[in-house]
């Protein structure tokens, strides 16, 4: 910071608005997590409500493997298992194909063939999600039941679901996961050449374990995006509680279970209404300690290497 | 100074912008009757569509959706300027939104509101008027790849929605495979009515089926059924009759869903198709008045288009009569 004194035409003293900017900037970061915790509190209260409610155990609720709140089962099994399934199918096909783009990007595509790639890339992210449900259910399920038999693969079913997801967090993956290897310092590149490794033994037994933390990080950053993915899932995973450990067979996901009671089952005061909040909960749990756990290992990374 | 006066203008600007979007919804509209014309059908008024404004908000029954929606078309295509909104939520949630919330100006139901929901409807002031509109045939329906099951009893219908695992254990004669279900959420109409009728009003056989779908949107279940040989569903006639070309409607005991069994009562899955509204509503809202005027006017010119059956002119009549009561004086 440069101290400016006297009557110099750029002294702080004389710009009273970068005061007021300041202020209405601060606020606006301020509005921005009043609305996060805001967000939290009313989980918190509604699940609250969820709990409270005789019928309902905690132990039963990370137990059960029946969910139908209507008719008192209330096991949250199957929803999760469904959201791990996709989430898993997701990451399976989103981790390699995006670690391979990324690779390439950073390593060895010219900037003739970057300057078309990443855009490309960038307009896999601005697809709109529902968009991205739609092409699950009229292209992947339909393609999934023509290579494995109709008979086999159910018309909604968590595999196709799963696999538009990993998609969708492809660019996510791809560009994060970029900024993850060009950043690891170019002596280390220089340092393996020297040694006589080829740039293939460089990227994958140098760059690579260099940039593991930073990539480990956008790894759970994606897996949290993709369990917390919705319209997809709405659309193309099934709309009804299933624990099944077969992708090919239809079951809800959290989000999906959200969504369909909200689209329309609401009868407020409901069980199954405040269900839906104590599953929100749920989900804000697993993505927010996912992102909490991401932040920690990038900044390990930090300190590696500055 | 320039600049700081340009992020004050700018601010204000951004300001009176969502201040203005406020203080536009809260103009009170015009009270009027002035949509009423000379003469009158089935003894309603006639209605003006040209003359009526204001915006109508109905929610409800998915099954009464395309009938609703049907008749909002030839509304507006006869000069109505409104905005009218047709929520396909399910009747249970669309009485909620209309008894507990008192955000809807009509609710749609296809079955008869329940003793709770007019208590609801009495704690916020509201008394709901029931206008009948129709009949429907809720439908039982498979894909047309399902080449074996043509007919179920209501027994058979039963085990179908439960307690079966494949096919065969519903009719020996059936193959052994498990059956895929598809049927309405829970709070549907129509889930409650098919409970009620093959269960005896449980939900519980039907929530506890394995393989089962449930969704309020109609398009899902059809879309779910299709799919497969051995999926199974039910849901409005209208959401069949749209696709014919690729289900196949089921016979309940023997009898089939045309219009001359659902006339003379004997389909066993025929049920009514209603409107509800409150006269205070009605009356501070013209435009709510004469949208269900318009209805029940011409509804049965419309009802087999959509896909459902014309109830009985007595029915009708009654809604008539009920509408002819809550305005009296009003124009």
């Amino acid at each position: 910071m440069i101290q400016h004194v006297g009557n110099h035409p750029f002294g702080k003293k004389h710009r009273p608005h970068e005061v007021v900017i300041e202020t209405l900037l601060f606020l606006f970061a301020l509005f921005s997590i009043l609305i996060t915790v805001g967000i939290a509190f009313i989980l918190v209260r509604e699940s609250f409500l969820f709990f409270a409610d005789p019928d309902v155990d905690l132990l039963g609720f990370l137990t059960g493997k029946v969910w139908q709140p209507m008719i008192g089962l209330f096991g949250f099994l199957p929803l999760l298992n469904a959201t791990l399934t996709t989430s898993l199918i997701a990451m399976l096909l989103g981790i390699p194909l995006g670690l391979f783009v990324a690779i390439y990007l950073a390593e060895y595509a010219s900037d003739r063939v970057r300057g078309f790639l990443k855009p490309t890339l960038e307009v896999l992210a601005g697809i709109p999600t529902i968009v991205y449900g739609y092409f699950a259910l009229t292209f992947m399920t339909p393609l999934l039941r023509s290579i494995f038999g109709e008979n086999r693969v159910d018309i909604y079913n968590t595999a196709s679901a799963g696999l538009v997801i990993g998609i969708l967090v492809l660019p996510m993956i791809a560009t994060m996961a970029e900024d993850a290897i060009t950043s690891v310092p170019k002596d280390l590149r220089l340092a393996a050449y020297a040694l006589g490794g080829t740039s293939i033994e460089t990227t994958f037994k140098v760059v690579i374990p260099a940039a593991l933390s930073g990539l480990s990080a956008t790894f759970l950053l994606a897996l949290s995006r993709a369990i917390g993915e919705t319209m997809v899932v709405a659309l193309a995973a099934g709309a009804g509680p299933n624990l099944t450990a077969n992708p090919f067979k239809a079951a809800e996901t959290i989000t999906g279970y959200i969504v369909r009671i909200s689209g329309g089952d609401v009868s407020y005061n409901s069980v199954d209404y405040n269900s839906i909040f104590a599953l929100g909960l749920v989900l804000f749990v697993i993505t927010f300690t996912l992102n909490l756990v991401s932040r920690k290992i990038s900044g390990l990374f930090h300190q590696e290497y500055d | 100074m320039k600049k700081v006066v340009l992020v004050t203008m700018l601010f204000l600007a951004l300001a009176s912008l969502f201040a203005g979007g406020k203080s536009e919804q809260s103009t009170p509209v015009a009270n009027s009757f002035a949509w009423v014309e000379e003469g009158t059908i089935h003894g309603l008024p006639m209605v003006n569509p040209l003359k009526v404004t204001g915006n109508i908000i109905t929610a409800g029954s998915s099954t009464v959706y395309p009938l609703s929606e049907r008749m909002a078309e030839r509304f507006k295509e006869e000069g109505y300027r409104g905005v009218i909104t047709i929520d396909s939520i399910g009747s249970g949630a669309g009485f909620e939104r209309f008894t507990v919330a008192g955000e809807t100006d009509i609710a749609n139901a296809s079955r008869p509101i329940k003793a709770k929901e007019i208590d609801a409807a009495k704690s916020i002031g509201r008394t709901p008027l029931e206008f009948r509109v129709g009949t429907d045939a809720l439908a039982v329906v498979v894909s047309k790849a399902n080449t074996f099951a043509k007919n179920v009893t209501k027994e058979e219908l039963a085990r179908l929605f439960s307690t079966a695992t494949t096919w065969k254990d519903v009719n020996p004669s059936w193959p052994n495979e498990p059956i895929q279900r598809f049927i309405p959420g829970t709070d549907s109409g129509t889930f409650d009515y098919f409970a009620e009728e093959i269960f005896a009003s449980n939900p519980e056989p039907l929530l506890s089926a394995k393989n089962l779908q449930l969704s309020e949107d109609d398009n899902i279940l059809v879309q779910g059924i299709k799919g497969s040989p051995y999926a199974v569903g039910f849901f409005g006639y209208a959401y069949y009759a749209e696709n014919e070309a690729s289900l196949n409607i089921l016979s309940i005991n023997g009898v089939e869903a045309v219009k001359a069994n659902v006339d003379n009562n004997t389909y066993p899955l025929a049920r009514p198709l209603f409107l509800y509204s409150d006269a205070a509503v009605m009356r501070s809202k013209p435009q709510v008045a004469a949208f269900i005027d318009f209805y029940l006017s011409y509804v049965n010119e419309e009802v087999i288009k959509v896909g459902y059956f014309p109830a009985s002119e007595e029915a009708i009549d009654k809604g008539r009569k009920l509408w002819l009561e809550a305005m009296q004086g009003t124009y």
